[in-house]
């Protein structure tokens, strides 16, 4: 490719500029907020940063709200059901990826419909059947929903991977005696690790964000994950306390963009071939 | 011993594989739909279990205004949100291609920031808009908006209209970074020779995108706008912390209307109908998608 002439090179430079303004100003706004006094939030005049950062806001933050035990609980919550996720969906993709069964185009046809599905529609019966078995407000129980909403995805995603790996390797171990689990575990998941990081970062992203779940199957605010619990902070707090409601917004967001910054690379090759592959 | 030749292994063991996950499913989503189903025929709430079978919700739901209106917002607030995030993923997409294929700096920088947004819990992002959509004086875009127009009292949550395009943009915020992921993955793997051919042809920039490029691409778009209108159409976090559905009924979508009329009206007959509404469309989207990957494989 020859060089871009200097008006495609301006063009290009302002086309990003805007791009990247557009996605940053939201986060930027939000830190500023976090640490403006109650004058400058209430100021005629905009204050786009503040005098002095008051980081005491933050430390108010910690004091007088759950924010750290919604930091426990979103924790708690996405690592365990990541792992039944992962644990439920690897053998079933490597099945799905190495048989032929009757019927299992209609299966794979309706894992797909469970991922596509609202979960507004089945949290309501489901809320009615936990409290009718005493299982509702439980974390133990909303993980294994959690683990079965987003199981479709994983599968869809692993299958699609395991498809890749060549059926000669499938050959090599049968030779080498190895059962079908061993020759999963040993052979094809370290060639599939990839994929599989990939799969667990998205649902850790997913998982983090899940709010509709814990909203309705939840009524313990000990129990409550990040997102449940700012909106619980958004309905309590009013305009005089918006800052700390930001700050509150940054403290929820900061463990999960720490994981994202470092695992970018896996986010982008697992969106665009998890939706693309069949 | 005799162990010659092994056996291929018997596929009813790999199917055993497959029950675990069944059963999770089973509970999880058969149960609750069969369950959804029954009610949206019935007259139960909440609180007690109806038995007569009856269309009456049916008639209710599709007979009212109210949810005309609702379906109207829904409406509005999905195609303006799909057309918004593939158009504007393709730009990022376009300028993230363009950057790369020249070895030009930022692009890197500019992927992480759309990014980002995506990876943020649709609450925080309806509460981060609801603090830029502020109308207070001290309020970032109402300040922008009073440094364009100085006497205007713009009103980006409270009045009805406004609000609903507060959602959208919200909403592209969001969401954005899935099309461009997708589309992005699209042109990197672009035919090269395509691109030189139609160069050395004398095709102009803007004639290669409209006649080679989004034609080669078309059916990642149409996957595209699929799975982002399903997501659309399931939207609710975001509009919960947002506007609330709010103000009146202005940005209350499908999703929002069910839950608010089983858990603040109680009508289970009435939500659970407009919940297998919702149900349908979900189903008709995954088929028409599903046979769109069983023809790419083809």
């Amino acid at each position: 490719m020859n060089k871009p002439k200097p008006v495609a090179l301006a063009g290009f430079y302002l086309i990003g500029i805007a791009i990247f303004a557009f996605f940053i100003v939201p986060l930027f706004w939000t830190l500023s907020m976090s640490l403006k006094t109650i004058p400058e939030l209430f100021s005629s005049k905009l204050t786009l940063w503040p005098k002095v950062p008051q980081f005491s806001n933050y430390a108010k933050i910690f004091q007088n709200t759950m924010i750290l035990v919604n930091i426990k609980n979103s924790t708690v919550i996405t690592i365990s059901a990541v792992l039944i996720t992962l644990v439920l969906s690897i053998p079933s993709a490597f099945a799905l990826s190495r048989s032929r069964f009757h019927g299992k185009q209609f299966y794979m046809f309706l894992i797909l419909i469970f991922q596509m599905l609202s979960p507004v529609v089945v949290v309501i019966p489901l809320y009615r059947f936990f409290i009718s078995i005493n299982i509702y407000n439980k974390l133990w129980s909303l993980i294994i929903v959690y683990a079965a909403t987003f199981s479709p995805f994983a599968v869809w995603y692993l299958k699609g991977y395991f498809d890749t790996v060549p059926a000669a390797i499938d050959e090599a171990a049968r030779i080498d005696g190895a059962g079908r689990l061993r020759a999963l575990v040993f052979i094809h998941m370290p060639i599939a690790i990839p994929g599989i990081v990939s799969v667990a970062i998205l649902l850790i992203v997913q998982c983090w964000s899940q709010f509709v779940l814990p909203f309705i199957l939840l009524d313990d605010k000990r129990l409550f994950p990040i997102p449940v619990g700012l909106l619980n902070l958004q309905s309590t707090s009013d305009a005089i306390t918006i800052h700390y409601l930001a700050a509150a917004s940054i403290i929820g967001i900061l463990p999960i963009m720490i994981c994202f910054i470092i695992f970018q690379k896996f986010i982008v090759s697992g969106l665009a071939s998890g939706a693309t592959k069949e | 011993m005799n162990r010659t030749v092994s056996r291929p292994p018997h596929e009813g063991i790999l199917l055993f594989w497959l029950l675990p996950l069944a059963i999770v499913c089973m509970s999880v989503f058969v149960i609750p739909v069969v369950q959804i189903v029954r009610w949206s025929f019935t007259d139960s709430s909440l609180m007690k279990e109806g038995h007569e079978l009856s269309f009456r919700a049916y008639i209710a739901l599709l007979s009212s205004n109210d949810f005309m209106s609702i379906l109207r917002t829904t409406l509005i607030f999905v195609i303006s949100s799909v057309l918004l995030q593939v158009a504007l993923g393709f730009v990022i997409a376009l300028f993230l291609d363009y950057g790369d294929r020249r070895g030009l700096r930022g692009t890197i920088i500019v992927r992480t920031a759309v990014l980002v947004s995506w990876a943020i819990p649709g609450v925080v992002a309806g509460v981060i808009w609801k603090m830029m959509f502020s109308e207070m004086d001290s309020g970032l875009i109402t300040s922008l908006a009073h440094f364009i127009v100085p006497a205007s009292r713009p009103r980006f949550l409270s009045s009805p209209a406004a609000a609903l395009a507060s959602s959208v943009v919200a909403n592209v915020w969001r969401g954005t970074a899935y099309s461009m992921i997708l589309l992005y993955a699209g042109l990197m793997t672009f035919p090269n020779d395509l691109n030189e051919a139609s160069q050395i042809d004398g095709a102009n920039a803007f004639q290669r995108l409209f006649q080679i490029k989004i034609p080669v691409l078309a059916p990642l778009f149409l996957i595209c706008i699929l799975l982002v209108t399903v997501q659309t159409f399931n939207t609710f976090d975001m509009l919960m912390a947002l506007t609330g559905g709010g103000p009146g009924r202005g940005t209350e979508v499908l999703a929002l209307y069910i839950y608010k009329t089983i858990f603040t009206e109680f009508n289970l007959g009435r939500g659970s109908a407009a919940a297998v509404l919702l149900l349908l469309i979900n189903v008709a989207m995954t088929w028409v998608y599903f046979c769109f990957l069983k023809r790419g494989t083809a």
